[in-house]
């Protein structure tokens, strides 16, 4: 479903992402871990397509992100850490916006709105204007415009960050459900980055952590945590491992 | 470009939510009241020394157009310098402060569907500040008898030069997160784009770069105030047309190089 092939961004001298390959398969939901500045957020619009690599291709679905990019974009739908909002639009109409903007046909369109605000909770709140949204309804309008066009691949950028314990327990819930094969039959597959390493635990089957824009641990979630240590332990012991042999890079 | 116009209409829609487009319309027609009327009051004085004087000859000369509809136009042009910007300013820098600039990127749309539907959106509303402004000297059609054609082509000259200053609004909007800046930019362009004849014509009488080298002809032709003032006169020519067409076509092409930008930074 995704797979990235020996990714790399650099920004002048500074590497951001630095040969990153993994393959995500159908249905899995993946834990995208690290420190901040760890290249997590650049990795995603590499593959959303919101920036180019320096080196290397994404493929959404079989389709690669440069050669074939409108096909590709179609396949994905992407939260990103900000969620894009008009805040002076209401949350019908933005999300109406999102779907004709998204490639579905005007008359699947209404159906998907509809199917969105139910999805995501967002009914009571269907005419209001989303700039006087609290923080979690808002949380909730951006997850709907990721999946409003029921893309194979979903992408979060830290989905749950700032929001209240119920609703991070809301947003995680929906994310499970979206994993899991639907009463409409689609599957979707989940990247998602985080800090809160319980959230992995909670809903991811694999955890791929990457550390100064190197990828330092790619496996299911079972077996990192079979051995008795816990996931907080091997992302502190990953994330320590060099800090004393290159200290200057800690600053980026 | 099938998107193009799904972007145009949010885009509207944006504006009418928001209080700039109101205070610009307001501002506009109260200005357009006020030059309209000024210059009505200034002909009627003007008619009544010629009376007092009893220059018959040069009274015969007075008309609507050259007195009170050419000026008004032509006043109106420069207020359009100041309200364009107001208009265009939001329409890419907005995208980047509210981050759906990562919306628009990652959709299946070409950033041709972008530029294109973001223009077209301003564009309408030139073309309502326009369509206005048509009913001041339309008032004049009931009390007088203006050449129309006359008129006509005068406001043909303001609605391009409009459309010449939203797109380079919105080149100077796609440069930028702020809208603030993006404001003083495009007026600072359109400001000079505005003035470039009057360099001319000074390096002209100052001999200096003048005529001679050719200098002067090139900024007169790059001038929108050169252009504009021949429609303004009534004169519809193709090589005037032409060069709006162009200013357009060359401020959407930088618009689309800049927004396309985050993608090779």
């Amino acid at each position: 479903m995704i797979e990235a092939r020996g990714i790399s961004k650099r920004y002048g001298e500074h590497v951001a992402v630095d040969d990153v390959s993994f393959e995500v398969t159908r249905g899995e939901v993946v834990g995208f871990l690290g420190p901040n500045g760890a290249g997590k957020t650049t990795t995603m619009r590499i593959l959303t397509g919101f920036l180019p690599p320096t080196d290397g291709t994404a493929l959404i679905d079989g389709h690669d992100m440069l050669t074939d990019p409108l096909q590709a974009r179609r396949s994905v739908g992407y939260l990103p850490e900000m969620p894009p909002l008009y805040p002076e639009m209401d949350v019908e109409g933005y999300l109406r916006f999102v779907a004709a903007i998204k490639g579905l046909p005007r008359g699947a369109r209404k159906q998907a709105v509809e199917r969105t605000l139910a999805r995501c909770g967002l009914l009571d709140v269907r005419r209001r204007v989303i700039g006087s949204l609290s923080k979690g309804y808002r949380q909730r309008v951006g997850l709907g415009q990721a999946i409003i066009h029921e893309p194979p691949v979903l992408i979060l950028d830290e989905p749950t960050v700032g929001l209240d314990p119920v609703q991070i327990r809301e947003i995680r819930a929906l994310i499970a459900s979206l994993a899991a094969p639907g009463p409409d039959g689609i599957q979707h597959t989940v990247i998602l980055s985080t800090h809160i390493l319980s959230e992995v635990e909670a809903i991811c089957q694999r955890v791929i952590l990457i550390h100064r824009g190197r990828k330092r641990l790619d496996a299911p979630l079972a077996q990192i945590v079979q051995g008795g240590q816990g996931l907080e332990a091997v992302f502190a012991r990953e994330t320590a491992r060099d800090e004393a042999t290159a200290p200057e890079a800690a600053s980026a | 470009m099938r998107h193009v116009p799904t972007i145009a209409s949010r885009e509207l829609r944006s504006l009418f939510v928001s209080p700039v487009a109101y205070a610009v319309l307001t501002l506009f027609v109260l200005l357009a009241g006020f030059f309209f009327l000024s210059s009505l009051l200034q002909f009627e004085e003007y008619i009544l020394r010629m009376q007092q004087f009893q220059y018959f000859d040069q009274m015969k000369e007075l008309n609507l157009n050259d007195h009170v509809i050419a000026p008004f136009i032509g006043v109106m042009s420069v207020v359009l310098l100041f309200m364009i910007p107001g208009i265009t300013m939001g329409l890419f820098a907005s995208e980047k402060a509210n981050h759906t600039d990562e919306l628009l990127l990652t959709s299946p749309l070409t950033i041709w569907d972008i530029v294109l539907g973001k223009y077209l959106a301003a564009a309408a509303f030139v073309t309502l500040l326009v369509a206005l402004l048509a009913l001041y000297p339309g008032i004049l059609l009931l009390y007088g008898d203006p050449e129309i054609e006359k008129t006509l082509a005068g406001l043909l000259g303001l609605w391009l030069v409009g459309l010449a200053y939203a797109g380079i609004g919105a080149f100077a909007s796609s440069l930028t997160r702020n809208q603030i800046i993006a404001f003083a930019f495009s007026f600072v362009l359109l400001l000079v784009l505005w003035m470039l004849s009057f360099l001319a014509d000074l390096g002209a009488a100052g001999g200096a770069i003048g005529s001679a080298t050719g200098i002067a002809d090139v900024l007169r032709w790059l001038s929108t105030a050169e252009h504009f003032e021949r429609f303004v006169k009534g004169l519809v020519d193709t090589a005037d047309l032409a060069y709006f067409g162009v200013l357009v076509a060359s401020a959407l092409v930088l618009t689309k190089f800049a927004v396309e930008s985050v993608r090779w930074r």
